[in-house]
Formats: C-alpha cells, structure tokens, sequence
C-alpha cells in the first residue's frame, strides 16, 4: 500500500475518534436539589399514589408526533392534547386507572336536585405559573372561548346539550354555578383532561379580543409567555425534535407528606417518528418509554423482560375498536346545501339495488358475522395478543362494558344454513352463491390502506367469507378518500374501520354513532327520520342514557342500545388488541393505562427510585 | 455573465408561478381535505367540521382560493398559515429547512469527500484488488435500500453505543458549551450522513475513475511522465485538475437535489428535518404547508442549477454565457 492511502486511513481514523469520542463522555452527576420556596395554597389538591416520592430527574417519552399547538382549547389531536392536558389545569381530573372521577381545580362539586343545576367549588389559593391567582374568572373565560361561535372549537359540542349552550355563572370569585338547560349526565366528562382546560384570562383576553385566539399559545409562543394552570409548564420546544416540560412552582397539587408536585424535574417527549427506530433507541436505554410498539414485537420484550431494565405493561384490551359495516345510506333530500345525487331518486339506495337487497336484509349480515373465524384471525393477524370484541365499551372499560352481549361469532355451518334460507344457492358449481335471481353473491370490501392491520384482517375476512360462498374483493385506500365515501357519497360496498374511545370512555361521546340522524351513524348516516323502528328506539334509548341521573337505568339504556345493534348486526364487530407497553423500571409509582396519554396520565406522581447498591 | 444571471433569475417567476398552481391543482384533486382526519372522532360533529372549513376558507371554490392564496403572497409576502399549527408556513419550515441543509452537506461531504480519492486510487490502480474492491462495496451499498441500511446502522449504534441512536442533539445539549455542541451534533450526524451519502458514491466514484483513465490516456500526461516528474505530480498536478472539471458539474446538479434527498433518513434517524414535516402536510392536506414546501424545494432546484450552470463557466475557460 502506498504512503498516500495510509496517511488517508490514518486522517479517517482521527475523524472517526473525534466523532465517537463525545459518546464516551460521562454525564456530569450534579444534580440541583429542588427547593419549594413558594408558600403551599390555603387549599391544595392532596393526590393519592401508591407510593411517596422525592423530587428530582427526568421522564423522557418517544412519540411519534411533535405537537402542534399548545393552545388548550384550539388543539384537537393527541400529539398536542398528550402535552395541554399536562399544562393546564380541568375543574374535574379523571383517574385512569380506577376510572373515576377525582376533585381538580374544583375541590367538590354537587348537583341541585332539578338535575341541571351544577356547583363547583373552586380550590382558594390555586395559582397560575406566573403566580396570579386562579378564579371564577377564568372559568367564566374559558367558556367563553369555547362558546365562541366564529372559533367553534371541537369541544363545544361536549359543552352542549341538544345544540343548547350551557348558562355559566360565578356568584362568588370560588364559586362557578353551570347550568345545563335539560339533564346532562356527560358535564363531568367535558371538564376533565381532554376537555375544558382552564386558560389564564389575564394572558389571553387581549389576544382573543383582537381577533387572535386561535394562534395563541402555538409553538412558537416563548415559554416564558405561555403561562399555565397544571402541574406542568414549558420549557423548551424544538421544532420536530423534542418538548421539554418543567414544573410549575405554583401548582396546586401535593402528595400525602405535603411535598409540592411534580416530583419530577423535567418531561421530555421526544419525536421519533419511525415506530423501528423507536424500537431500538428504547432497548438501547435513550428513552424511558414509548407511545406504541407493534404487537409482533411483544414477544421479544416478553422474552427480555430478565434484564430488568424494562417491565412490560398489560395494559389490557384496546379502547379502540375494529367493525364492518354495510352501506344501507338512502338517497335523502338535499341537506345542508347539499344537492341530492344526480341521477337518483329522492329514497333509493346509493348501492345497486340487488346488493342493497343483501345487505339490507339482517339475517344476510349475521350470516357475514357468523362466517368470520375471529379466533384464526386473533392468533394470525394479532400474533396471539387480540380478544373478541361486541361493543365499543370494549373489556377494559370498567364502567361501561357489558360481558354478555348479544354476538354472532364464528359458525360457517349456521352461516351457510342462513345464507340458503335466502334463497342463495350455487347453481353453477362455481363455488360462489347466487341470489335468487341468478346474481353471484359479491361485494366490494373498503378500508384505509395507511393501516396495515386492517388489511391483513380484510384479507383474513375475504378467505372466510369463501368457505361460504361469498366473493368478497378488498380495496385498501387513501384514508381520506374513505372519509369521502362514507360520509359524502357513500360510493362503498361494505367498509372495515373503527372508532376510537374518548377519556373518559363514556358513551356520551358517542351519540354521533348511536343516533340516527348522527355523522358517524355509519351504515345510514344523518336520517331525517328512523329508517327503521330499532333505529327509533336507539334514539329513544340513547335520551335516557343522557337524561336520566341513575347509573344503572344509563347502563341499562346503553345495553339495549348495544343489543339492538349486534341484533341488526348494523355492525359486524371485530377482534382487537390486547395491548401491551414497555416502561423502564427506574421509575415509581408508574400506572400505564389503556386509555389516551397512556403512561404519562399520573406523571405528576412519577419520580425516580433511589438507585439501589 | 450579469445579464445571463439576472435573466435565469427572471425566468423563475413564471416557472414558480405554475409549478404553484400545478401543486394547488393536485391537492384539489385529491380526495377531501384537511378537516377529513377528524370525521374518525365520533365526538366532533358536521357542524364543528363546517365552521372549520369556513374559517380556512375551504369552503371556496379552488380557483378563489388560489387568487387569495397569490394576492397574498405578492401584495403582502405572505405565503399562508398552516392549519394544524395556526402559525405562518415558512415559521413552521424555516428551523426543518435548516436541519435537512446540514444533513445534506453533511453527506454530500461524504460523497464526494470519499468519490474523489477513492476514484482516484481506482484509476491509478485499475483491474487491480483494490479498484474491484471498491467497486463491490459501492455497488453492494448502492443496492441497499436506504431504510435497510438506516435502520441496520441504528442497531449497529443500539449495540456498541458508539454512536446516538438517531436524533440530532443530546437532551442536555443546552448545558454543553459552543464546541461541545458542535461535536454533538457532528456526532449525530455521522450515521445519517453515511447512509444518505454513500449512496451516490457508487456511481460518483466510477464516474471520478472514468474521467480520471480517461485524461491519464492523453498525450501530456505522457509528456510529463517523459519529462521526468514524479508519478504523484503528474496525477495530481496535471491529470486530476483535468479530470475534475465534469464532476463540477455532477456537483453542481447534485446541489439542487439536496433538500429533497435525504427524507428516508430523516425519518428513521429522527432528523428534525422537512421529510417528516412535508409527509405530514400531504397526507393530512395542510394545503398551504404543503405549498410552501414545494415552492422551497422547487428554489432549491433552480438555485442549484444556476450555481452548475455558472460553476461550468468558471471551471471550464471555453464555456461563456455571454
């Protein structure tokens, strides 16, 4: 070798120690002791965890979204909720874990015996991170920006009762009295995180006078201006790469021994967007936990749990939810400015006429739901980790979930017996059934092709549907085009989607499904009037679960409901995950939870364990 | 030269003008909009999705809201707000352009810091082990997708803890001082670098051996040898200077696609750059973020080709634009 290419090697050499050496470079062990100088409220917030904690450390969290906005009441979706909910305070907080309500910034409420008279007693001495007291006022303000019709924020409608904004008073600066016009058994869910996060009027009533609500408090507000009501308030925000939360010194929150909370010093959510290299950087100890894992990696975190550093959480069924439903959309007079679909009567169905035939027909449905081997597919496209599934209050939901609803599971013999009962039989030995009229038995099968689970189950559901003699075609597509199918043109067979649980997940949230003139009312949207008496009685049933005071008879109201709908098979419910997560073990008191903001929900109760010698 | 510029900086108005209304065209045509995502939330009514369109105006035909759009943007230089973040576009873009610039750089450092030796060295020893050699770790690199060979060096980082596994900064990077931070970064930037650098190497390196044989067959480079010079002079003194003046260009080109290179590894590497930012725009329809990306990259392009064009006439004495 030349004297030219060693010099060349021995430069490469130089680069590549320079480059790796900062990766052996010990962190320095200072750590600043955090000293509570200011003066604990005349009412603080006592927080039961299991364990007492000290202050110190970091929690540093993967996700594979930055957020978008820190603005409480603008942001909609989870990347930035995962982060408001942290720095802001609700007058309700919820516990994920036993699923209950718990005082918040309201330290008691109650309800007057009309049932739509709400008090909420607000906690003395609560303060903002800038120090200024938090009142009444702010309440009052922060209805006013949900209320505000030219923002119309997506929470309005959770603060409203059959299109009828609540009336909010405060007679005192402690006191906020809601009045919710009729009986509405959902108001708790609208305050807790999630919801109604309460916004400093001080700050914000000069921007949201001007016109500028909507871009206040966006991400490139400078920390020190944003000033919060939760236990968290922002540190630093880096574009794509990381948000770091600190400790809000004025927060209201204490554990048992009168120690202030969080006990941490620093939340940090890192952005990864690649769930692999995620994956890896958390096995390599750079995280300290992740938003998702895929469930074909369960089993390597199952095998390695030995190492100690991690501990995988069950954290039970999933809370969202899979279902198959067929499109029985009818051609309605022109709604909203929309204009009725050229070329179609007022009245007939978006779908060929023989298929609506089929699909309209609840014994052809049930026999759909009956051909599906929901066992196969759990141990197939679930790796083993899926449960069946009937309801959207799906087995982790304590408060909602009933065990005994009616199903149509797995039965190819009954499924033929009901499709030949039909009339549907294989005239030419084609393996594929006519109707009675000589039409071969087909459908077209829609889902998102941006989720590959649901097309691996589409697949799963297509050879099934064979054994019976059904031809079923699967067309995965842009999400956004199915959006426009099922909502708009409703140019769909059948579709296989799913909805998602809101926190709490109570079935309030849910009227836009359960009603009949509801936007998500999937297999027939938006009704002018029940399309069929089951569906009457849904909307009939689904005003008690709103209006009546009495868990049980709301209970009971909603089992029918689910009932009539497994009955009708309107949808075909489909397995789903059983999810696990891995958190590292350096951290105690930590709680994840099947539900949004999975292990971050009690972060404010997290703290480091002594290292052990 | 002054007037050649000044018309090539001139001819980018109408070119940006339709590749902006080609772009708004395609995102109309695309099925929905931005306010689709939120139909899978059972808990946000048609009425909330309503009052939102109007309020980005979405509920205009395309053509009325590609006037405002082009209103704004020449009377006022303002490019649009994004929807999901209610802040202006080139606020959202400007911190991931200059991410994805330095990764670039990074790896065009790579490119052609390790094309042009190692070109070199190939020529000079043609058909020997060495030059196959190199050739069938090129080529061999050059076959392996990007995400493969990312996501293989992450786990090659998971495993010896050499190097971070993705990201750009330490989280404690705020407490190191300036040259510290300069070798954090440098440091994250290693991996990313190699796997969007050594890609193009393959064919830069055979092009740099080629060009290289190509003038070492010439009759002055016999000369020289004739005269009695060193065999490192004649190659690097007279040949390589030669043989350099087509890889200008190559480099030059090279130049405009940069930004739009190295989205793959950004991804996987957790590189707070444009790629994440760009896809996210797209698939969620945030129109006006998605604009604004194009029309960068689309400069991007065109700057580069101008700097080719005039790195050609700066090299190469017989080329003039004049």
């Amino acid at each position: 070798m030349s004297r030219p290419s060693i010099r060349l090697i021995a430069w490469f050499a130089l680069a590549l120690f320079v480059l790796v050496a900062p990766g052996c470079r010990r962190r320095s062990a200072e750590v600043v002791e955090y000293k509570d100088l200011i003066p604990p409220p005349a009412e603080p917030l006592i927080k039961d965890a299991p364990e007492i904690g000290r202050h110190g450390g970091r929690f540093v969290l993967g996700e594979t979204n930055g957020p978008k906005s820190f603005n409480g009441i603008m942001a909609s979706e989870t990347s930035s909720t995962d982060i408001t909910d942290r720095l802001f305070a609700f007058l309700v907080e919820y516990n994920n874990a036993t699923q209950q309500y718990e005082p918040g910034l309201a330290k008691s409420w109650e309800v007057a015996p009309d049932g739509i008279t709400w008090t909420f007693h607000l906690r003395q001495g609560a303060a903002f991170s800038d120090g200024h007291p938090i009142t009444a006022e702010d309440v009052l303000f922060t209805f006013s920006l949900v209320y505000d019709d030219s923002l119309h924020p997506s929470l309005q409608e959770m603060l409203e009762v059959s299109g009828e904004k609540f009336k909010v008073s405060a007679p005192d600066p402690y006191t906020v009295v809601i009045n919710t016009v009729r009986p509405h058994t959902g108001l708790l869910d609208a305050l807790c995180p999630q919801g109604l996060a309460i916004l400093p009027k001080h700050v914000l009533e000069a921007t949201y006078k001007s016109g500028n609500f909507a871009a206040a408090y966006n991400v490139s507000t400078p920390p020190d201006k944003l000033v919060t009501s939760g236990a968290w308030r922002l540190v630093q925000y880096v574009a794509g790469e990381k948000t770091v939360l600190g400790r809000n010194p004025y927060y209201y929150g204490f554990d048992k021994r009168n120690q202030r909370l969080p006990y941490l010093d620093e939340l940090v959510y890192l952005v990864l967007p690649d769930q692999d290299a995620a994956d890896l950087k958390f096995r390599a100890g750079g995280v300290d936990g992740v938003d998702d894992v895929k469930p074909e990696n369960y089993r390597w975190y199952e095998d390695n749990q030995g190492s100690g550093k991690y501990r995988l959480y069950d954290l039970g069924a999933a809370q969202s939810t899979h279902i198959l439903w067929f499109n029985l959309n009818k051609v309605q007079p022109g709604v909203r400015g929309r204009k009725p679909v050229p070329g179609k009567q007022i009245g007939e169905p978006f779908v060929d006429p023989v298929k609506y035939e089929w699909f309209n027909n609840a014994v052809f449905r049930r026999a759909v739901s009956m051909a599906i081997d929901r066992d196969a597919m759990i141990a197939s496209v679930f790796f083993g980790y899926g449960e069946k599934n009937w309801s959207q209050a799906t087995s982790s939901n304590k408060e909602w979930h009933s065990p005994d609803l009616i199903r149509h599971d797995y039965n190819p013999a009954e499924a033929k017996t009901l499709l030949a009962g039909l009339g549907f039989t294989d005239a030419n030995g084609d393996g594929i059934l006519e109707d009675r009229r000589g039409h071969q038995v087909t459908f077209t099968l829609k889902t998102n092709s941006s989720n590959t689970l649901r097309i691996a189950m589409g697949n799963f559901i297509r050879d099934d549907l064979a054994k019976v003699g059904i031809k079923m075609a699967l067309t995965p597509i842009d999400f956004n085009t199915l959006i426009t199918n099922m909502h708009q043109d409703f140019q769909y067979d059948a579709i296989l989607l799913g909805f998602q649980s809101g926190v709490p997940p109570s079935p309030h949230n849910g009227q836009n499904v359960y009603r009949s003139t509801g936007e998500s009312h999937n297999w027939f949207v938006r009704q002018q009037t029940p399309a069929t008496p089951d569906e009457a009685n849904i909307d009939r049933l689904l005003d008690e679960l709103l209006t009546n005071q009495d868990r049980q008879a709301q209970k009971a109201a909603l089992k029918e409901i689910e009932n009539t709908i497994n009955q009708q098979s309107w949808f075909i419910w489909l397995p789903i995950l059983k999810m696990k997560l891995p958190v590292s073990t350096r951290f105690g008191n930590l709680q994840p939870s099947i539900m949004a903001h999975r292990i971050i929900w009690n972060i404010d109760r997290v703290f480091v364990k002594p290292v052990q010698r | 030269m002054r007037t050649y510029v000044l018309r090539r900086v001139l001819q980018t108005i109408p070119l940006l003008l339709g590749i902006s209304l080609m772009t708004f065209l395609l995102l109309q045509l695309a099925p929905g909009d931005f306010l689709n995502q939120m139909a899978e939330n059972p808990g946000i009514s048609a009425e909330t999705i309503e009052a939102m369109r109007v309020r980005f105006g979405l509920d205009k035909p395309w053509y009325i809201q590609y006037g405002i759009y082009l209103q704004n943007v020449i009377l006022h230089f303002d490019f649009g707000q994004s929807f999901s973040r209610h802040q202006p576009v080139f606020e959202v873009l400007y911190e991931g352009f200059t991410n994805t610039l330095i990764l670039a750089i990074a790896a065009a450092v790579v490119t052609w810091g390790l094309a042009v030796p190692l070109g070199m060295i190939a020529a000079v020893k043609q058909h020997s082990w060495i030059d196959r050699l190199l050739s069938l770790v090129a080529f061999v690199w050059l076959s392996i997708p990007e995400i493969l060979s990312g996501l293989l060096l992450l786990m090659f980082a998971a495993r010896t803890g050499w190097f971070p596994v993705g990201g750009m900064r330490s989280l404690d990077y705020d407490e190191l001082d300036g040259i510290s931070q300069f070798f954090d970064i440098a440091h994250h930037l290693v991996l990313p670098a190699l796997v969007v650098g050594l890609i193009p190497l393959a064919s830069r390196m055979r092009q740099m051996r080629g060009s290289l044989l190509d003038v070492l067959r010439l009759d002055y480079v016999t000369t020289a040898r004739a005269k009695g010079l060193s065999e490192r002079t004649v190659i690097i003194k007279h040949a390589l200077r030669n043989a350099l003046n087509p890889m200008i260009t190559l480099f030059g080109y090279t130049l405009g696609a940069l930004v739009s290179g190295s989205f793959i590894a950004e991804i996987i590497f957790s590189w707070p750059g444009l790629g994440r930012l760009t896809l996210d725009a797209i698939l969620t329809q945030d129109q006006y973020l998605v604009m604004g990306a194009v029309l960068m990259a689309s400069l991007v392009l065109i700057v580069g080709n101008l700097i080719a064009d005039l790195l050609l006439a700066i090299a190469d004495p017989r080329i003039s634009y004049d």
